[in-house]
């Protein structure tokens, strides 16, 4: 990395970045910068990365960061993909727009802004509730986390804050879209959602692009707390084009008898790794974790989970359901680790994998780690080919191979959206679906 | 016990004939390890110049690997090597009397219900060993047949060819560092050939052999079950293994060829203090069926993931394991099915008991390889906790690279239900007794494949380790 | 095929030796057995090491981190825990250099 293009991924670009933030944030930059040079890149010889081969998938060196003026906040000029995916769920409590790594829109429901919901850009929330993000920002995915939440830590361009009080319960999701179009370019963002006790939020971020003609990278951190009681949904949707690589750290601080839920579902881009990381710190405390992805042609998916309970009489459950077809691949590592004292402890850990083509391949790895006696603790993984027996049950009722085939995934994909079943995003999900399906001889 | 006296200086032959004809003092060979140890060790066995050579290229190996990262907790165990003796003259093992033996130990032969005769041979201070008549008999019959079942060092002598042609071949020197080890310092263990065709009936038993020549710390074996023969090898027992000695690290090679059916059963409760570290591989021809059933009591640490590498077209491999880990022992077990033929199939069934701080991991691969089409894998792992200090671990790994496979996974942990407690008691039964019958039941799936006396044996352990269990 | 490659002087791997070289950003093992020169994709089947940190051992490539074993100039697999063969390549030598042909 040379430090003459100021473009680079460099310490002369975290500079810039801090140009007019407050002092802590400038620490906190240059910090993670020097935690970022001194980690090296994680290889195959580290276990939670045997299966994805950075030396072969990813060079930084080649990518710089986005040089473009931020869009305007005008729907007419945005991408048409953008506005479509927008008007497929517009009901919500209020917007996110990014483009390119930048928020150029907002929007809150009035009444919820008088309860005092914060919903805005990391930017704004840094010149209006600069305490709450010095509070909260890089607390849950510190940059002593790994090579990348330190690189996110430093070069982060932009962000979402949500913050809601205590007792606020929204009706309707927050929505994110977020459109990149730069090839060659890397994107950093971070997510910071704050639950305060006994509110309830579900919060719905969609990345969408199309092929990039050289590799794009996005990095996303994600930090969602729920204080005692509150319940959030927290979805991501990812709809990148070839070309993506997709890199999200995800992390949900659980607090006592919070209900605090996370789904993603992998669609696009050409790699992808998500790092989520439930912790359940407070007794009574839990989380569904939902996955969900359909791989073709010879995209990658790398799934790394983590189920901390630290309490007594915390639960959860996760359930990762995938479908790979052409030459796709997925790698699923799973851990569910009860610490000591957190008896009475619920843990489940499902994954099950649907293997459509001769060419594709998938690797699971669900482990568990329980030093407390009085827990269930279960997991189970799977690894099998379309229900034969289902599809020639629908093919005898007159439905074709391919329709049948369609159905059969449809509904093994289906069990993990209906159990957290947003309005707007089931739709979106199955539509997306079948146009990959579609492309299935 | 023997008094300690390192050979020093001494050049091979003279080092030679005093081994010939001395027999006291008692030789042992200097501590730690060497290539002069490596030397002495080779010497002793009168070997040929290929395994001399062999031995001292694993040194190499060995020397220039480091310790795995992995498994259990590995620290203490440097110590431990630069104190043990590499080689102790096998006879020099017998050489302890009765009453050095721990009361602890005697009284669990008592209560396992072992022959007098038997529990001195176990306790490594026996020379004679009434089924000894027994094993002669079988011998004969056996050689008859052609079958071979003889020291892994008459193994060498007798049948050079045959062993050449496959030692080291399913368990290369470089596979790990205690794989090495053992290929450098090797002593002990069996070389079996069953002929194609033949059918035994009666288990080899280890047990028999090792009374003449007591198992070393480094053991090794090396089985052929030819094709379309049929065998069950028995190993150990759940007597408690009494050694002084910290270590031990085995290499097992086995070697299932089409059509041809085998067991490997081993029992171990070794003491605890122990480093057990083996490494235990079969692979299996077309058609061909093998089955592992090991159980780890005891030790400080175990190490030990027995595998199958399903190579024919239809060949079946099955694992079954139990471990119990009491208060500081840690079992890191499980196993490994590597499916490279179509339509090969198996399963691993393991369960584990962790008692006070004890812990049991579970640590396994499932791989099918691309081609292995129609390959069918089931796993199943329980784990049982007693205590809110017990601990487990699973770490299963499945890499499937062919479409047409169907995997199965599944572990659950779960600790002695209250009410199934309840429901005992109240009809009278002591709680520690109680505790012993619902554990049995966890085993059972396991047990019942069992010898008959290692079953019997194995429910008075674990009724041994329940006692005083509830608190 | 036919992309030959210059990738070492004849010098540089000696008899009883591996090295490990690039020709064309494939990664290379050439080995030296008895006076000829072989060359194979320098990356173990078993689990992708490269098998130029290991040693030759008379005809074979042995991989130093798990002791899978290759014919050093076919491929060919001789020993567990590797279940596939490693590809193997033309060499020629020309002036007292080693050509690959990794096409």
């Amino acid at each position: 990395m040379s430090d003459s293009t100021t473009d680079a991924l460099s310490a002369v670009a975290v500079d810039r970045l801090s140009l007019g933030e407050p002092q802590w944030l400038r620490e906190q930059r240059a910090h993670a910068w020097d935690v970022y040079e001194r980690t090296p890149m994680p290889t195959t010889r580290l276990e939670q990365w045997r299966y994805t081969d950075l030396a072969k998938t990813l060079d930084l060196s080649a990518l710089t960061l986005s040089e473009s003026q931020p869009a305007q906040d005008d729907p007419t000029t945005w991408p048409e993909r953008l506005r479509v995916a927008m008007d497929e769920d517009h009901a919500a409590s209020g917007h996110i727009v990014f483009i390119d790594g930048r928020v150029v829109h907002s929007d809150l429901d009035p009444s919820l802004v008088a309860k005092g919901v914060i919903l805005m850009s990391l930017h704004e929330a840094l010149d209006q509730h600069s305490h709450l993000l010095r509070e909260h920002l890089t607390t849950t995915v510190p940059a002593e986390d790994g090579k990348f939440e330190a690189l996110n830590a430093a070069l982060w361009a932009d962000g979402i804050f949500l913050y809601v009080p205590k007792g606020t319960q929204l009706d309707l999701p927050v929505r994110v879209t977020r459109w990149l179009s730069e090839s060659g370019t890397a994107y950093f963002s971070r997510v910071l959602i704050v639950a305060e006790s006994h509110s309830r939020i579900s919060y719905v971020d969609e990345v969408l692009s199309d092929d990039f003609s050289s590799q794009t990278f996005t990095s996303t951190a994600v930090e969602v707390v729920a204080r005692d009681g509150s319940q959030v949904q927290y979805v991501a949707v990812q709809r990148l084009g070839t070309n993506a690589f997709y890199q999200s750290v995800q992390r949900t601080l659980a607090h006592r008898d919070s209900k605090l839920d996370t789904l993603n579902v992998g669609l696009g881009a050409s790699v992808s790794r998500v790092d989520l990381n439930a912790k359940l710190i407070g007794p009574g405390a839990n989380s569904d974790m939902l996955g969900l992805y359909f791989g073709d042609a010879s995209q990658h998916f790398d799934f790394n989970t983590s189920q901390d309970h630290l309490e007594p009489n915390t639960g959860s459950d996760l359930l990762y359901k995938g479908a790979l077809d052409g030459d796709s691949r997925a790698v699923f590592r799973g851990i569910i680790r009860v610490h000591p004292g957190a008896q009475k402890t619920d843990a489940y850990q499902t994954c099950r994998t649907l293997l459509l083509s001769p060419g594709a391949r998938v690797d699971s790895l669900p482990n568990l780690e329980i030093e407390a006696d009085d827990v269930k603790c279960s997991h189970g993984a799977t690894v099998g080919q379309l229900d034969a027996e289902a599809k020639f049950y629908l093919m005898s009722r007159g439905l074709d191979r391919v329709q049948a085939e369609r159905l059969v995934v449809l509904g093994f994909l289906g069990e993990v959206m209906s159990r957290l079943p947003l309005g707007g995003v089931v739709d979106k999900v199955t539509r997306a679906i079948e146009e990959k399906l579609a492309q299935h001889g | 016990m023997p008094v300690n006296e390192t050979v020093g200086d001494l050049n091979l032959d003279e080092y030679k004939y005093d081994f010939i004809t001395t027999s006291e003092p008692v030789f042992r060979a200097q501590k730690g390890l060497s290539e002069e140890v490596v030397r002495q060790i080779s010497a002793h066995k009168d070997e040929p110049e290929w395994m001399l050579d062999f031995r001292l290229k694993a040194l190499k190996v060995y020397e220039s690997k480091p310790m795995p990262k992995w498994g259990g907790d590995l620290d203490g165990l440097e110590a431990v090597l630069d104190e043990i003796y590499f080689y102790v003259r096998p006879q020099d093992q017998m050489e302890r009397s009765w009453d050095d033996v721990p009361d602890e130990i005697k009284n669990t032969f008592e209560k396992l219900g072992i022959p007098e005769a038997e529990r001195k041979v176990l306790a490594g201070v026996g020379a004679q060993y009434e089924s000894e008549m027994v094993y002669h008999s079988l011998r004969e019959e056996w050689q008859k047949q052609g079958v071979i079942f003889d020291s892994i060092e008459d193994g060498l002598k007798n049948h050079p060819e045959l062993f050449r042609e496959h030692f080291g071949t399913i368990i290369p020197t470089g596979d790990n560092k205690f794989s090495a080890m053992n290929s450098a310092v090797w002593s002990g263990g069996s070389f079996v050939y069953v002929p194609k065709g033949v059918s035994l009936d009666t288990p080899l038993q280890a047990y028999f052999r090792v009374n003449q020549e007591r198992m070393g710390q480094f053991e090794r074996t090396l089985i052929i079950i030819d094709e379309g023969a049929q065998a069950h090898y028995i190993e150990g027992c759940t007597a408690p293994v009494y050694s002084t000695e910290s270590f031990h690290s085995g290499v097992i090679e086995i070697i299932v060829k089409d059509n041809a059916r085998f067991r490997y059963t081993t029992i171990q409760n070794w003491s605890n203090n122990m480093y057990n570290l083996v490494t235990q591989r079969a692979i299996v021809g077309a058609g061909g069926h093998m089955e592992w059933l090991d159980g780890n009591l005891g030790s400080k640490l175990t190490m030990k993931y027995p595998s199958c590498y399903l190579m024919g077209e239809g060949a079946h491999g099955e694992i079954l394991s139990i471990a119990y880990s009491g208060d500081g022992q840690h079992q890191d077990t499980g196993g490994k099915v590597v499916h490279v033929a179509p339509y090969t199939t198996s399963s691993i069934v393991s369960k584990s008991i962790s008692k006070g701080t004890g812990r049991s991991t579970y640590r396994g691969l499932c791989k099918v390889h691309e081609g292995a089409h129609h390959a069918r894998s089931n796993v199943e792992c329980d784990a049982l906790l007693i205590n809110d200090t017990s601990r487990t671990d699973t770490y299963p790994y499945i890499e499937i690279e062919e479409s047409d496979a169907s995997v199965g996974h599944e572990a659950s942990v779960s600790k002695i239900g209250e009410e199934q407690l309840f429901y005992l008691t109240s009809r009278g039964i002591r709680a520690d007794e109680a505790m012993a019958m619902i554990v049995r039941g966890f085993i059972e799936p396991i047990a019942k494949q069992l010898p008959l006396e290692y079953a019997v044996e194995l429910n008075r352990l674990i009724e041994m380790e329940m006692e005083g269990s509830v608190g | 095929m036919g992309q030959w490659v210059k990738v070492a002087a004849e010098g540089d791997c000696p008899v009883g030796k591996l090295k490990g070289v690039m020709a064309e950003g494939t990664p290379v093992v050439l080995a030296n057995v008895d006076g000829t020169v072989c060359a194979l994709m320098d990356r173990c089947s078993h689990e992708d090491y490269p098998l130029s940190d290991g040693e030759l051992d008379g005809g074979d490539v042995v991989c130093i981190y798990h002791g899978a074993r290759f014919d050093a100039c076919s491929g060919a697999r001789k020993s567990l825990p590797a279940i596939r063969p490693v590809r193997s390549f033309p060499v020629e030598i020309r002036d007292g250099d080693i050509y690959v042909d990794v096409g």
